[in-house]
């Protein structure tokens, strides 16, 4: 069974590399440019685990995690959060609003962040 | 008979005249004397009025005797409101809080060299107030305001600037990090040895570049003063397992053996935030091991002393010049010596450092000569 991923970054060039990166290794990908469409798309899509980037145009990441999480249909649905902040505050607030990981984008290569996903999923 | 009488009048008349003529040479002098002092007086005044630091003199009981425009702006309040009353009385209000904070102890008003205070949400004051003594006798106190706001707020945006920077930094390397890596895991097709030592050089300088601008942000977080974040009690050795675990790679590829010397008995907890205090520890072995020969040693040495706990790092590497010791815990800071040997370096890592222990309410400090190795020791306070 593919694994269905739903990928929420604004940066078109990691997008696509995050997205082949996961389809070279059999994942079955979904992509949203922003926080609107990443919400909307974890309703509809119900991804098996969502990569979530918090600077985002419109709705940040901590907006569409914590609305994830409110919302039963979706509560359930494991988040990372894959993002260039890091400091200790944004750490905490990511995982207080229920995220499973914090990944600094430039400190995990893309096999690294797909081995986290990997121990997630299963 | 009435010769010798007028004669003795005469004498007496000509006597008072001397004491006239006397008492008006004293009247002048006198008055003289003060136009000089309304002179000097107005001459002091005009400078304190024109100053552009804000001056309160008080006297010893504490109560204001001149005031100058600039303080009396700074405190705003009318010059009326002002003298002949208590100091501490006119800065009662909420905003002033940290002002009398500053200044007030027991009760009394105490000697300050340049503190930085806070007043409402728009003034940052440097304070200093000095005891004036006249043969030892207390005559009063000077108060000075020296208005910061301006340098405070470049220093936030400078700050700023730098923080927001370098996250913006991180979004395009993190796509070269993510680009080469792909390409080395031949995630792109195969490519050839070559293609591949060029690569793998190029994803070091890469990985250099994302250790430097967390070396910034390690600094402007310091700056910003938010640097201890959460602090727990924990033993300081498995602080130091921690990090020279994670170095094995880097002591592998110097051939460097390191010998970690712990007391026997554990020792009490330090209170620390363990991530930044990981930090220091990981610095001084770094550095040990960047200056150190291929093939050298190096020596942890824990130690008990009472109260805190000692972190002592000896190396035999290239050293510390004399003339340069002075500087080495400024930032940016890089010696002649180790820039000539062409290692990798931001001149971050021992102010960042510093800044930690000193925060830990420790202290660091060094002892090293050129080509003569370096100790480097720091102390945490041990949990009473």
């Amino acid at each position: 069974m593919f694994k269905k991923i739903l990928l929420v970054e604004d940066d078109k060039f990691l997008r696509e590399l995050m997205s082949k990166k996961l389809l070279s290794l059999g994942y079955e990908v979904s992509t949203a440019p922003d926080g609107e469409t990443g919400i909307e798309m974890i309703k509809s899509e119900k991804p098996e685990v969502v990569l979530l980037d918090l600077i985002l145009p419109g709705i940040n990441g901590f907006d569409v995690l914590e609305k994830a999480k409110k919302d039963p249909e979706t509560a359930n649905i494991p988040v990372v959060i894959l993002s260039n902040l890091g400091q200790s505050e944004d750490i905490e607030r990511g995982l207080k609003l229920g995220a499973k990981d914090f990944l600094v984008k430039a400190h995990f290569t893309p096999q690294e962040i797909v081995n986290k996903l990997k121990t997630i999923l299963e | 008979m009435e010769t010798k009488f007028a004669n003795i009048i005469e004498n007496k008349e000509d006597a008072l005249r001397r004491v006239r003529v006397a008492l008006l040479n004293i009247l002048e002098d006198t008055e003289d004397a003060r136009k000089i002092a309304v002179d000097e007086r107005n001459k002091t005044m005009a400078i304190i009025e024109n100053l552009t630091d804000g001056i309160l003199l008080l006297n010893v009981d504490g109560k204001v005797e001149i005031i100058s425009p600039m303080a009396r702006e700074f405190l705003k309040k009318e010059e009326k409101d002002i003298i002949g009353n208590n100091f501490f009385e006119l800065i009662n209000d909420k905003e002033f809080e940290e002002l009398k904070e500053l200044l007030k102890e027991d009760g009394k008003i105490k000697a300050i060299h340049r503190k930085e205070i806070a007043v409402g949400d728009n003034l940052n004051l440097e304070v200093s107030s000095v005891f004036l003594k006249a043969e030892s006798v207390n005559k009063g106190i000077l108060i000075v305001l020296h208005d910061i706001t301006r340098d405070k707020l470049i220093e936030k945006m400078k700050t700023e600037f730098v923080s927001i920077a370098a996250h913006q930094l991180r979004t395009p390397l993190s796509a070269i990090k993510w680009t080469l890596k792909m390409m080395l895991d031949g995630d792109a097709g195969k490519i050839t040895e070559d293609q591949k030592d060029l690569l793998e050089k190029t994803y070091i300088s890469n990985e250099r570049m994302i250790s430097l601008i967390n070396d910034l942000l390690n600094v402007t977080r310091i700056e910003e003063g938010r640097f201890l974040y959460r602090q727990e009690n924990i033993q300081l050795e498995d602080i130091v397992d921690l990090v020279v675990e994670s170095s094995t790679e880097l002591l592998e590829m110097k051939k460097i053996k390191l010998d970690i010397d712990v007391p026997k008995d554990l020792m009490p907890e330090v209170k620390v935030d363990k991530e930044k205090m990981s930090l220091v520890v990981q610095n001084l072995l770094e550095n040990a091991v960047k200056y150190s020969k291929e093939g050298s040693d190096i020596k942890i040495i824990l130690e008990n002393k009472g109260n805190e706990a000692l972190f002592k790092i000896i190396d035999k590497g290239v050293g510390i010049p004399k003339n340069q010791q002075e500087r080495i815990f400024t930032k940016f800071f890089r010696g002649d010596n180790v820039i000539a040997l062409e290692t990798e370096g931001s001149g971050l890592g021992l102010y960042t450092s510093k800044n930690i222990v000193e925060a830990h309410k420790g202290k660091i400090w060094f002892d090293s000569g050129e080509n003569n190795g370096t100790t480097f020791y720091f102390t945490v306070p041990f949990v009473k």
